[in-house]
Formats: C-alpha cells, sequence, structure tokens
C-alpha cells in the first residue's frame, strides 16, 4: 500500500516585487507588482510502507515546500495529496497522531526548561499511555545516549544535544510517517553519523516511512536507496540512487600520488583529469577499463600511492543539474 | 481531551518561574503603578473630601481594586502569537492534535493565576503599610456581579489581545497596533482615573466600545453605587463585545491560516 500518493502536485505562491530604495518602497505601497512562484509545479510520486525517500535538490528547488504540503501546513494550489489515505491540509488528528515533521531549524522543545518537561506536554496533546511514554523514552534517549541531559534546561544544551531530543520529542507518540527536513543541519561529524545511525535503525525497527531532505550527500548515501531529485519544481529523477550514480558516472576515479612530477600530456590518454597539480591526479576512466588502465599506469610511471574510487555523489548531482535532466 | 490544556497550563506555570528576576521586575514595575495612581488620587484628596461623586474611600478602594482586575484581565500571553507567527515556530502546533486557542487560553490562564496569587500579596502587603481607609464590599450579590464582569472581561482581553497578535499573519509587526490600543486602554480602560469622571457625552460615547470593561466596569461594580439600570446595560454591552471579540477571533484565525497555508514563509 502507497502510504503517500502524490499526484500532479502544483503549489504557486504570489509574491509582491519591490524594487529597491525608497522609491521603490512608496510605488510597492501603491501599485503592487505581484508574480507566481512555482515552488512546486506538478511532481507525482509514490511512497511504500517501510521506504527511506530522500530527497534532493538545490535551494529553493521545492523540497521543504513539498514537506510542508505533505504535513498540512500548507495547501496545494492543484493536485491531489495523501498521506496514510487521509488529506493533509485538513490537519485531522488522526492523521497528526501518526506522523511527525521535524525541521532541523524550527525547534518544539520549550528553551527554558529540561528536555522532558516538552516530552511530557508531548504525551498529553498525543494522548499517549503513561508506560508506553516511559518505555519510549527510555528507548530513544538510550538509542540516541542522551539518557542523562533530559532533566538539564535546553538552552544549556548543546546543538547535537538539543537535536536529539528535539528528534526524541517528535517520535514518541510513534510515528508511522516521518518528515525530516534537513535534520543534520549545523551538526558535527559525530553527532551526524549518530544522527544517521538512528534515523536508519529507526527506519528498520519500527517499518517508519521516512521521507528525508538533507543538503549533507552523506545522509543520503547513507540512508536512502531511493532518490527524488527535484530542481525547479519538478522531479529530475526517481529511482535508485545506485542507478543514477551508474548512469552519471559509468567511470571510477583512479588516484594517484607519483614519486616523480609527472607530466599532464603523458597522463591525458588514460582518461578525462578531474585533478592534477604535478605530483597528484584524479583521473575519470571507465569501469570496464579499469585494470587495463591501472596496470598500464603502475608500469609507466613511479607511483607512490594509487587508490580507485566511486565518484562523489555530489560530483553526480552536479553533473545531473548542469545537464538540466535525466 | 482536557488534560492537554492541563498541560499545557503546568508547563506554562513552570516556564514562567524561571526567569524569577524577570517576573520580579514585572510585578515591581505593577506594584509601581499602583503606587503612582493611589498617591496621586490621596494628593488630590489631602484638600477636599469629595471629587467628581468619589469620596476618598470609594477612590482608593477603585485603584486597589483596579489593581486586582488588571491582574486578572490584562496579563495575558496572547500577543506572544505573533512573535511565533514570525518565527515560523507556529508549525509546531499545526502539526499537532491541539487547538491553536485552547492551547493559548490554557497559557494565559497560567500566567494569570501567576499573576493574581503576586498581586494578593502585593495588595495585602501595601494595605498593612500604607493602612488606606478601604472598602470592604460585602454584599453577596455585588460580588457575583463583580466576579461575572471580571471573567467576561477576561475572555474579551484575551479575544482582542489574540486579534492584534494575528495581525502577524497580514503585516511583519504587529507592534504599531498593539502600542495603539495600550495607550487607548490606559486612558479609556479605567486604570488611572475612573471613566465616569469623563464628561457625560464622553463618557456615553466611551461606555460603547470595549475598552472600559476591562478596568472600569468591574472595578466600579465592586464599589456598589452603579444604579441597576446602568448594570444592566453594561452587562449587555460587555456580553456583546465578548461575542463580538470571540467572533472575530475565529474569523481571523479561519482566514489567517488560509493564507498562511496559501503562502507559506
Amino acid at each position: 500500500m502507497a502510504v503517500i500518493l502524490v499526484k500532479n502536485l502544483k503549489k504557486y505562491y504570489r509574491v509582491n516585487q519591490k524594487e529597491p530604495g525608497l522609491w521603490g518602497s512608496i510605488k510597492s505601497l501603491i501599485a503592487r507588482k505581484y508574480y507566481d512562484v512555482k515552488a512546486v509545479n506538478g511532481i507525482s510520486f509514490e511512497i511504500k510502507e517501510g521506504e527511506l525517500v530522500g530527497f534532493i535538490g538545490p535551494n529553493g528547488a521545492g523540497k521543504t515546500t513539498t514537506l510542508k504540503v505533505l504535513s498540512g501546513l500548507l495547501y496545494p494550489t492543484s493536485g491531489s495529496v495523501r498521506v496514510l489515505g487521509y488529506e493533509p491540509f485538513k490537519r485531522q488528528s488522526i492523521l497528526q497522531k501518526q506522523f511527525s515533521l521535524i525541521m532541523g531549524q524550527k525547534n518544539q522543545l520549550w528553551w527554558d526548561l529540561p528536555p522532558l518537561e516538552s516530552f511530557l506536554l508531548n504525551k498529553e496533546i498525543y494522548e499517549i499511555e503513561d508506560s508506553q511514554f516511559k518505555k519510549k523514552v527510555n528507548e530513544l534517549s538510550e538509542m540516541l545516549e542522551v539518557s542523562d541531559i533530559l532533566k538539564i534546561q535546553v538552552r544549556k544544551l548543546s546543538l547535537g544535544q538539543r537535536m536529539k531530543c528535539e528528534l526524541i520529542a517528535a517520535l514518541l507518540h510513534s510515528p508511522k510517517v516521518l518528515f525530516l527536513d534537513e535534520p543534520t543541519i549545523g551538526l558535527d561529524v559525530v553527532a551526524q553519523k549518530t544522527m544517521r545511525d538512528f534515523i536508519k535503525e529507526y527506519n528498520k525497527k519500527f517499518k517508519a516511512t521516512i521521507i528525508l531532505t538533507s543538503h549533507y550527500m552523506g545522509d543520503v548515501k547513507e540512508l536512502c536507496k531511493r532518490v527524488i531529485i527535484i530542481n525547479q519544481g519538478k522531479i529530475v529523477y526517481d529511482g535508485l540512487l545506485e542507478k543514477i550514480v551508474n548512469r552519471f558516472a559509468p567511470f571510477k576515479v583512479i588516484s594517484i600520488d607519483f614519486e616523480k612530477m609527472a607530466e599532464k600530456e603523458e597522463l591525458a590518454e588514460f582518461g578525462k583529469l578531474d585533478e592534477f597539480d604535478g605530483i597528484h591526479a584524479k583521473i575519470q576512466v571507465n569501469k570496464d577499463e579499469v585494470p587495463d588502465k591501472t596496470s598500464r599506469l603502475l608500469s609507466k610511471f613511479e607511483v607512490a600511492d594509487l587508490t580507485i574510487e566511486d565518484p562523489s555523489i555530489e560530483s553526480i548531482i552536479r553533473e545531473v543539474f548542469s545537464n538540466g535532466r535525466v | 481531551m482536557s488534560s492537554k490544556y492541563w498541560a499545557v497550563f503546568k508547563i506554562s506555570w513552570e516556564n514562567g518561574l524561571v526567569y524569577r528576576l524577570n517576573f520580579t521586575l514585572w510585578r515591581v514595575r505593577s506594584v509601581l503603578q499602583l503606587l503612582l495612581v493611589y498617591f496621586i488620587w490621596w494628593t488630590v484628596f489631602q484638600t477636599q473630601d469629595q471629587i467628581f461623586n468619589y469620596t476618598k474611600v470609594s477612590i482608593l478602594t477603585y485603584v486597589m481594586v483596579a489593581s486586582l482586575i488588571r491582574a486578572i484581565i490584562l496579563s495575558s500571553r496572547a500577543v506572544d502569537v505573533s512573535a511565533q507567527i514570525n518565527d515560523g515556530s507556529i508549525v509546531n502546533f499545526l502539526v499537532k492534535p491541539l487547538g491553536f486557542i485552547k492551547y493559548y487560553f490554557a497559557r494565559d490562564l497560567a500566567d494569570k493565576l501567576l499573576n493574581i496569587s503576586f498581586v494578593i500579596f502585593e495588595i495585602i502587603l501595601l494595605v498593612i503599610i500604607l493602612k488606606p481607609p478601604l472598602l470592604i464590599q460585602q454584599n453577596f450579590e455585588i460580588l457575583l456581579f463583580f466576579t461575572l464582569a471580571t471573567i467576561l472581561g477576561l475572555f474579551l482581553y484575551f479575544a482582542m489581545a489574540f486579534c492584534i497578535g494575528m495581525l502577524a499573519f497580514w503585516v511583519e509587526n504587529a507592534w504599531g497596533p498593539l502600542f495603539l490600543v495600550t495607550i487607548i486602554l490606559e486612558g479609556f480602560g479605567g486604570g488611572l482615573f475612573p471613566i465616569d469622571i469623563l464628561p457625560k457625552n464622553i463618557y456615553d460615547y466611551v461606555m460603547l466600545t470595549p475598552f472600559p470593561y476591562l478596568i472600569y466596569f468591574p472595578a466600579k461594580l465592586y464599589l456598589g453605587n452603579l444604579p441597576t439600570m446602568e448594570i444592566f446595560k453594561g452587562f449587555i454591552i460587555l456580553i456583546s463585545w465578548v461575542f463580538i471579540g470571540w467572533y472575530l477571533m475565529m474569523a481571523i484565525l479561519q482566514q489567517g491560516l488560509k493564507r498562511y497555508t496559501a503562502f507559506g514563509y
């Protein structure tokens, strides 16, 4: 069964335009010029139970708008949207009790009180049983390793600790559907890793359906099998991450450190040079030519170190966007 | 169901107690305000026994009661809604199974209870120190009217403050309108002087607005010398404003959310 069903969703905003300066302000007071921003322009997709899907795209691509429509915060301009069979913009509590929206930049914890107080408030709001609540708090805070800070004022916590507590607050009611908007934004590498591992485990353990948007390709690479790439309000790719990697990067990258300075011309015959500074080079080589070219490189040059890498997801996505289509 | 809003009430109460200094200063401010008005009237009555139909006892009682009413009716967090609209944290409410107005009302009651418990303590202290001649109202019927008018005033002010706060759905800053209302309220609410010392024709007009029902009307009821017709008329206007206020509040919320969900931020 499709947990999330989006058909031909459009969301346009009307915004007014103001020319710079005081005169522009006065003019905009009298005669406002409006234009439509097509934040989401006809997208369709389906997400099944237990899927963990990555939403990627540049700033302003329409990712957050889509998540807001799915959470019932925005009314669609046209098209149909169903989450667990309900229309989200009706904001029925039966649906609201089954999903959670976590935005890395919007907090729900009470700033001046310990996280536990906010948890208790959510317990009442979502009408969670006492025993279930205790179990959840223990379980989640152990998974995220924050059991010892639940009674400390939120303002005194680090960003990482706070985000973990935000996550707990959003998961107490065991939502079946989770919308994560930039959950790792601003976190250090260690905290990012903990968050990722947690999301992965949560998805497995509870069969939760998750949509995740992130700027960190690491998040997506680590977590999502399926990705939906949007750009300028349209879906440019919806499918396996692996597939797009193969399609846009049918090559591997050979990274070499030379003993002696090498000449650029000598390397050119092996493939496209991604990087070169005389002593270090990165060369794109078609997958099936990798063994052959590697051995030729080794025999032709004095090589200090050689590794064969997959191209970074970032570079692939960049490729996708610069091509404009898939 | 109601346990939700009880939880909101409790957490607001706890939150209010976190900033003891802030809260203390707020209370100091209201004590100073009370003392200021008190001593102005005290001075006025040094040379006279009666002004504008008020005796020293009745005016000083009015000032004390008005201070109590302020804590009950005018201590409100409803305008905070504008900040939550502006910084977008309103989404946290909209995605939860939670009544928006009920949530704020619960927070408001918590804030009021906190303020009331302090103002009672303050008034007792001032009465002990200043030993003002006060009228202790013992007529049950009058006390009932006073209580009823205060409760209605509480609902009225909540709606007014919430409406102003929700202007943030349309304008970036609701500070201007709020300031304007505060100024009008100081003048026509009856916090500084009882409205009926104004010329009759002005008084009649002012009594048609919602403002005097937030301080003056209940305080005047407490004094117990309002004619029955005036009490009756006052309640009719007050109740009408409560209905208008709550209706407007619902309508504005609906329109505001419609706009919010249409535009997003």
